[in-house]
């Protein structure tokens, strides 16, 4: 019929892309995005609003049995692509257009799927179907003791229901374990952070990574992409803020500085570091966010912008300042950086924190 | 007394029809809008109504574990019903669906039941993320609700009335929005923010993976979306009587002149999300209770001493 | 039409005390006061209905999360049992509606005199508080100033927590500051 094939394009037309970035993926990823968004289509903010689910670079075995996970987690008709290298995206993307207009394979995998999520085992957490390894028990707040309450069987569909804790005015408030990413849109690629909420107040935190560690090292981009990197974490952390418009536009400043066009880039970049500098709202929102002591969130976008418009500068092979003042604190850093914060509050920091960080060499190699 | 010759309930759904045909020009234009920063030609991106309508069919529904069925679906249509209710005072010229003697405490009503809505989409969910937003949703909406209610009160003041025609006629010579101009800025931050829209999108934030939306897919997030621009037409539409003179102009007929002054300021509202970053409800909360209600409460007596001293 | 409000605000009642869960229990409790609302309504008493309708929509939206704050065990939807000593409850409940009820049926109605006012609500607003309209203003500030006051008072943070011992701390020393920085 006429009719559906056209409904079928225009759907695939609007299609809504999860990117996922393994750990040294992060070439591959700025291909996919700007592809997708060549293509008309735009990022999906959870896994329930995608269409095609598109991993950038090698995943190692954990990361891939995660994937599998939010694979299953995708509403149908759904697609999934695999981008191997940075010219590869655009390919890999059509071959997902057409994959998702292919109404028999749809039909196909809608028939053979899960339907059920998948039963949990070993040291994964248990949650049903949530991102990668998030978890919903249910968000008890407090729990005093009533006489003659029939409690019955407390783990309603398998999940047991969240126990309590004192919280920081003292009162007993039920805990929410969570485990953010490591696929998570605007989130550094690898990370998951384990956090027990109580709330969305964040009490305590462990970091680790999934998909491969990082190995320290020199860095050895070409100050063109590093620049570009520092506005790719730019747009990530302007996300999170809920700008989407000037997020975008750091991106195709970042793509922009890609192809390497300094002169447009050099444009876009200080254009965007004005406007980014200017806006009251922001600093606002942004200001005194972060541990006390250390430069807030606001003040660490700005200076990736400063940084940014400085590797311009510089001439090629010139490695620039790299090291940031807080020497880079590690994983564990970060963690205790997020204690006592709420969820978005966190977001930003992790955001703002990742910003200091450019690839390491493992990463620049593609490792 | 204004003359508003109430129609018969069989053109209800016409003036549903309306309000979603408004909801389907808003969304082409942030369609339009957002393919400008991205770089889209705008033909393309003005069909993403259709496009976005089209891929939500297609795409299946889904539950998660435990979901709590009944108050998520409930929550989901609830928006988009509360800006059908919206709109039932507004009067098309001197037509209105219904002509209420308390219209302005209905639209109130209905905006409260946003509250609810929103909050019910949240939690129906059974999920973290999309808790965190239905809860965030109620933090926000404890700060604008005061200063929006004290900003609806000042145009009966100065009218003498709650009813909606009474209002606009009241208007003749001066719009309200040109001598209330605090309480108009503060209802169009209060329809945004109970659009779930621009600035006051946290509840939907991209930082809480999507947040109230996190868990949708399908029709269901259709429904909320096609609620979410619903409501920001409504709240436009409402204020055209309010604050904007009705259907008061040259040449035109007054059904017209609603028509295009909802237009008009429904297409502000939706290009306001383009210049500003959200606003987060903690760092609102005090915003709202500090500095808008003040203002708005100083609006409303300098209204009041004006129609006090009018006669 | 009156029936049906009736039935639906009395079912929705029973509601309450029948699910499982404290969302379901407090929304159900919403309808229970919707239904009450429009039953306002269908006395003509448009203003009084509709707020009652707006008061009640907002105040389940607060109180969902209370509920589920303080009564925590079953948000999620386990069987619970929302009474409390059972016997005594159900004695108290039909003792009261058999009072009320025969109060309402037996006595005797008064006769109308005279025909209602064109402005209901302008009516009952000056039959309630006629000639002291002053001090019924008066009372609203005064009513916010006193819960003000009594959270104030209740917070465990007080202002030489906040500002230090001299209360010359230039910002305020909280876990989670607010926007305006006060």
């Amino acid at each position: 019929m006429d009719v559906r094939a056209r409904l079928t394009s225009a759907a695939v037309r609007a299609a809504h892309v999860l990117v996922v970035e393994a750990p040294g993926g992060w070439r591959e990823r700025f291909a996919a995005e700007r592809a997708a968004a060549a293509r008309g289509w735009t990022p999906a903010a959870s896994p329930a609003d995608a269409d095609v689910l598109v991993v950038c670079g090698a995943p190692g075995d954990d990361l891939a049995a995660l994937l599998d996970r939010v694979w299953d987690q995708l509403p149908g008709p759904r697609a999934r692509a695999q981008v191997r290298s940075p010219t590869g995206a655009g390919q890999a993307l059509a071959e997902a257009a057409a994959l998702l207009a292919d109404e028999r394979h749809q039909r196909r995998d809608a028939r053979e799927r899960r339907q059920e999520p998948a039963p949990l085992h070993g040291d994964m957490d248990h949650g049903g179907m949530d991102h990668g390894d998030t978890d919903h028990g249910d968000m008890d707040h407090g729990g005093t003791d009533h006489g003659g309450m029939d409690h019955g069987d407390m783990a309603p569909a398998g999940i047991p229901l969240a126990s309590g804790g004192p919280d920081r005015d003292g009162l007993e408030m039920d805990v929410l374990h969570l485990s953010l990413g490591p696929v998570l849109p605007s989130w550094p690629a690898g990370l998951v952070l384990d956090v027990a909420l109580q709330g969305d107040v964040v009490v305590s935190a462990e970091a680790r990574h999934v998909g491969g560690p990082t190995a320290e090292g020199h860095h050895g981009l070409e100050p063109p992409e590093r620049a570009a990197y520092r506005v790719d974490g730019v747009a990530r952390l302007l996300d999170l803020a809920g700008w989407p418009d000037a997020a975008s536009r750091a991106r195709r400043t970042r793509d922009v500085l890609l192809d390497g066009d300094s002169a447009t880039g050099h444009r876009l970049l200080v254009g965007l570091r004005s406007r980014v500098g200017r806006s009251r709202l922001l600093r606002w929102q942004l200001r005194g966010l972060g541990p006390p002591g250390r430069p807030d969130v606001h003040d660490r976008l700005l200076r990736a912008l400063a940084r940014a418009v400085d590797d311009l500068g510089r001439d090629a092979g010139d490695p620039g300042d790299g090291t940031s003042e807080d020497g880079g604190a590690g994983p564990d850093g970060l963690a205790s950086a997020t204690v006592g914060l709420e969820l978005a509050a966190v977001r930003l920091v992790v955001a703002a924190a990742d910003l200091d960080r450019l690839p390491t060499r493992r990463e620049v190699v593609g490792g | 007394m204004a003359d508003v010759s109430v129609v018969s309930p069989a053109w209800a759904p016409a003036a549903a029809l309306l309000v979603l045909g408004g909801a389907w020009g808003a969304a082409a234009l942030d369609g339009v809008l957002s393919g400008r920063s991205t770089g889209l030609p705008g033909r393309a991106s003005s069909r993403r109504p259709v496009d976005e309508v089209a891929r939500l069919m297609r795409q299946r529904r889904r539950t998660t574990v435990r979901a709590d069925g009944l108050l998520w679906r409930v929550g989901g249509a609830a928006m988009l019903v509360a800006a059908l209710l919206m709109v039932v005072v507004v009067p098309l010229g001197s037509w209105a669906v219904a002509d209420l003697a308390v219209g302005v405490v209905w639209f109130n009503t209905m905006d409260v039941v946003v509250w609810a809505a929103v909050w019910l989409a949240g939690w129906g969910a059974n999920s973290a993320h999309s808790l965190v937003g239905g809860y965030r949703f109620l933090a926000q909406a404890l700060a604008y609700e005061l200063p929006l209610m004290f900003a609806l009160t000042a145009p009966p003041v100065a009218a003498g009335s709650l009813r909606v025609a009474d209002i606009a006629a009241a208007q003749d010579g001066l719009w309200f929005a040109v001598w209330m101009p605090v309480a108009f800025g503060v209802y169009c931050i209060g329809v945004v923010a109970f659009s779930v829209w621009g600035p006051f999108a946290p509840a939907a934030g991209a930082d809480i993976a999507g947040g109230v939306l996190a868990e949708l897919s399908g029709v269901d997030r259709l429904l909320v979306l096609v609620g979410r621009y619903a409501l920001l037409v409504a709240g436009a539409a409402f204020a055209v009587p309010m604050f904007l003179g009705g259907g008061s102009g040259p040449l035109l007929p007054a059904w017209t002149w609603v028509l295009v002054k909802t237009a008009l300021l429904a297409a502000a509202l939706v290009a306001v999300r383009r210049r500003v970053p959200a606003v987060r409800p903690d760092r609102f909360v005090e915003a709202g209770w500090v500095v808008l209600l003040p203002l708005v409460l100083l609006q409303v007596l300098v209204v009041a001493v004006i129609a006090v001293g009018r006669g | 039409m009156f029936w049906s409000l009736g039935v639906v605000a009395v079912a929705s009642g029973v509601a309450v005390f029948v699910v499982d869960s404290m969302a379901r229990a407090t929304y159900a409790l919403a309808v229970s006061f919707v239904a009450v609302g429009a039953t306002v309504l269908l006395l003509e008493q448009d203003y009084v209905g509709m707020i009652t309708v707006l008061m009640m929509i907002m105040e389940m939206a607060v109180m969902a999360v209370y509920m589920i704050m303080f009564m925590g065990m079953n948000p999620a939807l386990m069987p619970m049992s929302m009474v409390h000593d059972h016997r005594r409850a159900v004695v108290a409940g039909v003792a009261t509606f058999a009072l009320l009820g025969a109060g309402a049926l037996l006595v005797p109605w008064p006769q109308r005199r005279g025909a209602p006012d064109p402005d209901v609500t302008m009516a009952l607003g000056e039959t309630l508080m006629g000639s002291k309209m002053l001090v019924m203003m008066t009372i609203s500030p005064v009513m916010v100033a006193t819960i003000v006051a009594g959270i104030v008072l209740a917070a465990p943070r007080g202002r030489y927590d906040r500002f230090g011992d001299d209360l010359r701390g230039r910002r305020a020393d909280d876990p989670q500051p607010g926007g305006v920085g006060r």
